[in-house]
């Protein structure tokens, strides 16, 4: 479970985040919902520990993360905004590299990589330097290294940017999958198909703020709109929604 | 406290690095550069040597003066070989390294005891002939003061009265020691191994890491930043400092295969020297590194990183330069300068005359102290969110 309070983040005179609150279960997606330049992707380096917030606090399954960084990092499982690979090393290597890292060795880890390498359906290119990868493989493989040490709570910052349709079936399946394993997954996209395809809770972000929070249909009640689609603009106003996909 | 992933860093930086060709290469040339050179300039110098001794002299217009080039043909290593038709244009063309011509009247002079003109045509730009030439003009010099004294004393007149000076040429740089000044730059070239052979994992591993967008990744792993860092430069620093032994090994090799006799230089790196000499050099194997993965860390690509690292090699070369103005060797009080001290104990190995024990331990710790320094600052700049997301 990830709890966030109040976090605000300015850059120069720009507040990219400012006063964000919301709670993400354990057993349901969660959907950070917003136009580009809302402050998702500046939220979630907060949460995940590598930008420090001004003010606001987050507790990872309770326990402060920002006493203890390292802490709540071995409790989160991570896609970031940036998931570059190095090109010279094999797929198998690069989720060895993390969960090592994690502190995993031996035998577990061996077995945990093999059942991400079938879950991700990745048998094929499992040992093959990933210089030569297509986009979507190489996707699965930062999302194979980001879960290697079967973490509780999983943050994915615009995971299917930019994938064909079989690889975001695959990103599709594997969020379903860890759901159905009682864990907590924050999900971020200013895709609103993918958000209202996956999401259980939806937290809508615009300018920094959360402007609203529910299922899908508490969003379309509380706007008083007929869909989904309506709803995001009216609760994020037409000009910021325009910017949205 | 659980330092296993110092280790899996450093082992992972190697593993990518040995697959990168571009640092494959990197580090060959690093090594191979400085004994190849250091054997070719000895090989030059001491074949420039052999050739003065035998030297080959072609003369236009032999038949006017036989007195002389008998007398010539007389002096050891000498031939005398029929000159071109244009001595000038074949010097100018470099057809021939020179020549001498005699003229149509030197007979006719000679007999009348007057000055024999010869003209001897040769380009001194050409740094290879130069001790040929210089041995040519001795040999003529003598012949001149020889048939003149003879002149004197068949005229009744000591031939001293025409020498008003007794010049006594002492030539201080000689072969041996043009040979010994080539060791010193053996320092230089170990210093450079360390700085150039470490260069491509400490750049890759930083500047490129934040390049690919693979460092927020890492980041996302409870590893504190420090021991990052420092599984980084161990993988930087290992390459450096097998960079400093091979590139010690090989040069040994090469000067052992040299013709060195014939220099009278007698000069081999053994044993117990290239061990003196890797513990004097060992310590920038871990300053070297550190520096280049702080500088990296402030690049946001790999190419940047490298310009930074141009600016690193030209440090290197300062001891070199600076012993051309005054020597650096037996001073003491340098020893615990990094760099500069490391360059100043292996010229004093390499004179034969070792630094005490204490000062190689002092020598390392002014290394470590600063290795440390540049370590934290590295780490510093990985905990800044400007650094981490910063592209």
């Amino acid at each position: 479970m990830i709890q966030v309070q109040n976090l605000r983040k300015t850059f120069g005179t720009v507040v990219a985040v400012d006063g964000v609150s919301f709670t993400a279960h354990d057993g349901i997606v969660t959907g950070l919902l917003g136009p580009n330049g809302a402050g998702k992707t500046t939220s979630l380096r907060m949460i995940y520990g590598l930008m420090k917030p001004e003010i606001g606090t987050i507790q990872i399954d309770g326990n402060d993360a920002l006493a203890d960084p390292l802490a709540a990092q071995t409790r989160l499982g991570v896609l970031p905004d940036q998931s570059g690979l190095y090109p010279r090393l094999t797929a198998r290597e690069h989720i060895r590299y993390f969960g090592n890292l994690q502190g995993l060795t031996g035998a577990p880890l061996e077995q945990r990589m093999q059942s991400l390498i079938e879950i991700l359906d990745l048998k094929n290119v499992a040992d093959r330097r990933v210089g030569g990868f297509s986009h979507g493989e190489r996707t699965k493989v930062a999302l194979a290294r980001a879960l290697v040490h079967d973490p509780q709570n999983i943050i994915l910052d615009e995971p299917t940017n930019g994938l064909d349709v079989l690889s975001t079936r695959a990103v599709r399946e594997v969020i379903r999958h860890v759901k159905s394993e009682n864990r907590c997954v924050v999900f971020s996209s200013h895709v609103m198909q993918e958000v209202s395809a996956l999401c259980d809770r939806i937290v809508v972000i615009a300018r920094g703020r959360v402007v609203a929070e529910g299922s899908a249909d508490e969003l379309i009640a509380q706007a008083g709109t007929a869909t989904l689609e309506d709803a995001f603009v009216s609760l994020v106003g037409p000009q910021a929604a325009g910017e949205a996909a | 406290m659980n330092l296993a992933p110092i280790l899996t860093i450093a082992r992972k930086e190697l593993t990518d690095s040995s697959r990168d060709r571009r640092a494959l290469y990197g580090v060959l040339i690093g090594i191979l550069i400085g004994p190849l050179l250091i054997g070719f300039m000895l090989y030059q110098i001491a074949g420039q040597e052999k050739a003065a001794n035998e030297i080959r002299i072609p003369i236009v217009g032999r038949e006017y003066a036989p007195i002389l080039v008998n007398w010539l043909q007389q002096q050891p290593g000498v031939e005398i070989v029929a000159g071109p038709p244009d001595a000038e244009k074949s010097v100018r063309e470099r057809d021939s390294e020179f020549v001498l011509v005699i003229e149509k009247d030197f007979s006719e002079k000679f007999r009348e005891s007057r000055p024999a003109p010869v003209k001897m045509f040769s380009d001194s730009t050409r740094q290879s002939i130069r001790a040929k030439v210089r041995r040519l003009r001795a040999l003529l010099g003598r012949f001149s003061a020889e048939t003149g004294g003879m002149r004197l004393i068949a005229r009744g007149v000591s031939p001293s009265i025409a020498s008003a000076l007794k010049m006594e040429d002492v030539e201080v740089s000689n072969a041996q020691q043009r040979a010994a000044s080539i060791f010193n730059v053996i320092p230089m070239f170990l210093l450079l191994a360390a700085f150039s052979t470490g260069m491509q994992i400490a750049t890759d591993s930083t500047a490129g890491e934040r390049e690919r967008g693979s460092l927020e990744p890492l980041l996302l792993n409870p590893v504190p930043r420090w021991q990052l860092v420092t599984g980084k430069w161990l993988a930087a620093a290992a390459v450096a400092f097998c960079g400093i032994v091979f590139t010690l090994l090989i040069t040994s090799n090469v000067l052992s295969r040299l013709p060195l006799e014939d220099l009278g230089v007698r000069y081999h790196l053994g044993p117990s020297d290239i061990l003196l000499l890797i513990a004097a050099i060992a310590p920038v194997a871990l300053v070297a590194p550190a520096l280049q993965v702080y500088l990296a860390c402030f690049a946001k690509s790999f190419k940047e990183a490298q310009s930074y690292m141009g600016f690193l090699v030209l440090l290197v070369t300062i001891p070199g330069v600076l012993t051309s103005f005054f020597p650096l060797t037996n001073r003491p009080w340098l020893h615990p300068v990094p760099i500069a001290g490391q360059f100043a104990m292996s010229m004093d190995i390499l004179g034969g005359k070792p630094p005490a024990a204490w000062a190689f331990v002092l020598a390392a710790v002014g290394c470590v102290a600063l290795t440390a320094v540049f370590l934290s600052l590295a780490t510093r700049l990985l905990t800044a969110e400007k650094i981490i997301f910063g592209r």
